[in-house]
Order: structure tokens, then C-alpha cells, then sequence
């Protein structure tokens, strides 16, 4: 692809975003975001049931063309594909950087790779839910985990 | 032009100091044509160029151009001459620039150039917001332009720029230092946001004695454009004690939000000694024993 059908292809994902929007039955909602630019990215991931594969992804945002490109790029390629965890986990900053091009993305790296690190959080949710479930846990008690680790986070 | 937006006095009765710095948007329509205008867009979104720009505008990236790929840094005079005469710009050349984020980048630009000495180089007064807003005409078209002459003999960091260790002995000596993040950054309250990344400061907090005057309050939020002198002078001078005389440095998180209160200082209010610490938060805030506060 030559840089000026990249850029239209880019421009028109931003501009006609594909697969945005909320996902009510998500297993996971994760926000995402560049506070020194305003990108702001909310990824929903859904998970095949009983396997630990993407079943549908979906977002939500604002900010740059750069960012918002990229989440729906990301989020048209894991709904064609339904890669497995791991595969997500996998899927490197690099790659993706690839994907949109790297003479535009490399300038600009946190809103390229934004999407996708918000997309991994969400399936690290999901894969966590899942352990703890499995150990017993309620979702009541896991929400209470995730709120207690998060203030630990945010005070380390 | 057809939108109706909230009306702004005239620049020249504003009563800044250097008022032929701004241009406003009916001077760049009047000005589409000159062959010895170069507007130049700049913008933190790096493909919004490409969406649409003000005819004949041609882009700067203020990583992909300005900043040394290597070394943090700006590029060398040899490399800034190439840029700019690849972008038609020659001596008599009257570069005006403007962008996104209320001219944030634009000004970072605007300063980049004066680190090179470059003489005749405005700002669109309100950026690409007010044009946009007032319903001017956005093309996609990519200019080319024969190539300029201009010549750039070098980089002058003296004057405008600021280092870490002369921010240190800034505190030491309690001179003027303007922290223009937000009042959260300013108070260590937030170097990121839960669940969000880090960018890049291991301590939050500002420079000691450094006085929080967020950028954003030298633009009309309604019109986008600087505020006239008197409001200035009210925000700087009354409020935080700064005077024209005093020499002051400003910072940011990496210096593109304070460039544009080093414009507004220096152009709009004549403050004779103002520079941008470029280094900023990213560099203050993971330096081993760099003094912070916090309140």
C-alpha cells in the first residue's frame, strides 16, 4: 500500500469507524487513554464461551484520527479473525505499528498502539474473571478485588 | 464563509506588544494567493492535515520534522534549511502558522523557529479551530512548491530555550518559574489516570516555586483566539506576580503547552526574558534528586 492510499484508508476508518460502540453482554469493558493528548478509548471484549478465544470486540472513543483509526482497524481484524487469547496477548506494539504504517505511526506510537493496549487489559480481565471464578470467587467478590487493587495501583 | 461565530476586536486593538506576530483569519483568506505567504499546519493529531487544511497549506510534523530522531532534540540547521526550502520557503517568505489544540503545536513550531532565528513567521490567531468554525474552505489538496532559498546559519538555544540545570538554579535563586500544566499535574494529584498509561514521570508534583497558570487561560474559550493584552496582564501580572522584567521560565509535560505561554508572554505581553524548558515534566520528573513539590 503507498502512503497515499494508507492515509485514505486510515482517514476513512477514523471517519467511518467500524464496529464502535458499546457491547452490553461484554465479559470485559476496559477504558484506555492519552491524558496528554485527550485520546480516549474504551475496548468491550466478549469471549467464546468455554474457550479462551475473542468471540466479538467492540469500542468507544474520541481523540485523534491516529488512535481512533487505529481501534477500528484492531477491532475489524479480532472480528474477523476471533484470535485466542493468547494470540492478543501475543500481537506486538511493533505489528501493529506495522499494520497502520510505520511512517505514520512510529511518529506518533501511544496513539497507535492506545487501541491495543486497551484491548490486551480487557482480555487480561477476562482471563482473570475466569481464574477466579473458577476458584469460587463471585462476580461481587471480584468486582471488590479489582476496586482494592486498583487504589493499590494508583497509591504504589 | 457562512457560520456564524462569537466576534473578536480587531488584533491591532488588543493592545499587545508585538502584534504583527498574529494574523486572523480574514487576513490568510486575503492571503490565499500570495505567493509570499506560506501557511504551515501543525498539529498533534498527525493525520489531520490530511482530512482537509486551509487551501495551499503545506504540513510540519512536529515529530517527524522538527524533533531529532535520535537524540531528544531538534534537528540541526542543515536539516531545518532542507525542511523548510522543501516547503517553498525562501527569504522574502512570510510563513504563517497554525493548527490544532489552540495553536499548541503551532507554537511549539513558532518557537522551533525562532531557535533558528527565523524572522518573518506569524501565528492564524484562533488556529485551525476558528477557521474551521467560521465555515472556511478545507481542502485535501497537497500543495508543491518550487524550491525555497531561505538560509539557516544555525540554532540559537540561548535565548528562548531553557535546561535542566538552569531550571535548578532557577529554584535556587527563586526566580520566575510558570508551570502551565493542569492544576491536577501541577498538584501530583495525576501523572496518569487509573487503568492509563504512564507517560513518563516517575514523581508528580511541580518545580519548586513554580506558580500553576494552566495555558488554556490565554485563549477565549468562545473564540479561540489570545485574549486582548488587559486580560493577560490581569492573569500574569496581577494574579501571579509576574512582571515584564522578570526572568522566567516556563514548562509543560515536554514543552509544546508552555511554547504556547512563551508565545503569549513574549509576543503578546513583551516580556523580555522568557524561556521554554523543553525537558519539562518527562525530564524533571524521573531526574534522580531533582527538587519537587508538592502542595
Amino acid at each position: 500500500m503507498d502512503q497515499e492510499t494508507r492515509i485514505a484508508w486510515l482517514v476513512d476508518h477514523s471517519q467511518r469507524p467500524r464496529f464502535k460502540g458499546s457491547l452490553p453482554d461484554a465479559d470485559a469493558r476496559v477504558p484506555g487513554g492519552n491524558p496528554g493528548c485527550g485520546d480516549i478509548i474504551t475496548m468491550y471484549v466478549k469471549a467464546k464461551p468455554g474457550e479462551d478465544r475473542i468471540e466479538a470486540v467492540r469500542f468507544e472513543g474520541v481523540g485523534c484520527t491516529l488512535s481512533q483509526a487505529a481501534a477500528s482497524i484492531l477491532a475489524e481484524r479480532m472480528n474477523k479473525e476471533h484470535p485466542t487469547f493468547a494470540e492478543v496477548l501475543e500481537f506486538s506494539y511493533e505489528e501493529m505499528v506495522d499494520i497502520l504504517g510505520r511512517g505514520i505511526a512510529t511518529s506518533r506510537p501511544q496513539c497507535a498502539t492506545l487501541a491495543l493496549g486497551t484491548l490486551k487489559g480487557a482480555v487480561k480481565m477476562v482471563e482473570t474473571n475466569r481464574r477466579l471464578r473458577a476458584a469460587g470467587h463471585t462476580d461481587e467478590e471480584i468486582v471488590r478485588v479489582r476496586e482494592r487493587s486498583g487504589r493499590a495501583r494508583s497509591g504504589s | 464563509m457562512a457560520a456564524s461565530v462569537a466576534p473578536v476586536a480587531d488584533i491591532a486593538d488588543r493592545g499587545y506588544a508585538h502584534p504583527e506576530v498574529l494574523v486572523s483569519t480574514q487576513w490568510v483568506a486575503d492571503h490565499l494567493k500570495d505567493p509570499n505567504v506560506r501557511l504551515v499546519e501543525s498539529d498533534e493529531d498527525v493525520l489531520l492535515y490530511e482530512t482537509g487544511h486551509i487551501p495551499g497549506a503545506v504540513k510540519i510534523d512536529w515529530v517527524a520534522d522538527l524533533n531529532d530522531p535520535l537524540t531528544r532534540d531538534y534537528i540541526d540547521a542543515g536539516r531545518f534549511q532542507r525542511l523548510l526550502r522543501s516547503k517553498g520557503i525562501s527569504e522574502n517568505t512570510t510563513v504563517v502558522l497554525y493548527g490544532d489544540k489552540n495553536n499548541w503545536w503551532a507554537t511549539y513550531a513558532f518557537w522551533v523557529f525562532k531557535l533558528f532565528d527565523v524572522k518573518n513567521v506569524r501565528l492564524l490567531d484562533g488556529g485551525r479551530l476558528r477557521w474551521a468554525e467560521e465555515g472556511r474552505e478545507l481542502v485535501t489538496a497537497v500543495p508543491r512548491y518550487p524550491e525555497g532559498n531561505i538560509t539557516i546559519s544555525g540554532r540559537d538555544d540561548r535565548s528562548s530555550r531553557a535546561f535542566r540545570d538552569q531550571v535548578l538554579e532557577h529554584v535556587n535563586h527563586g526566580k520566575r518559574l510558570v508551570d502551565v500544566r493542569s492544576p491536577e499535574e501541577y498538584r501530583g494529584e495525576r501523572l496518569h489516570m487509573p487503568e492509563y498509561p504512564n507517560e513518563g514521570a516517575l514523581r508528580g508534583g511541580h518545580v519548586p516555586g513554580a506558580r500553576s497558570i494552566p495555558w488554556g487561560r490565554a485563549v477565549n474559550p468562545e473564540t479561540h483566539t489570545f485574549r486582548p493584552a488587559s486580560e493577560l496582564r490581569t492573569i500574569y501580572e496581577a494574579e501571579n506576580g509576574l512582571h515584564r522584567t522578570d526572568d522566567v521560565i516556563v514548562y509543560c509535560r515536554i514543552g509544546e503547552r508552555s511554547s504556547h505561554t512563551w508565545f503569549a508572554l513574549t509576543y503578546l505581553l513583551g516580556f523580555e526574558e522568557v524561556r521554554n524548558y523543553d525537558g519539562s515534566w518527562t525530564e524533571w520528573g524521573n531526574l534522580v534528586r531533582a527538587p519537587v513539590e508538592k502542595p
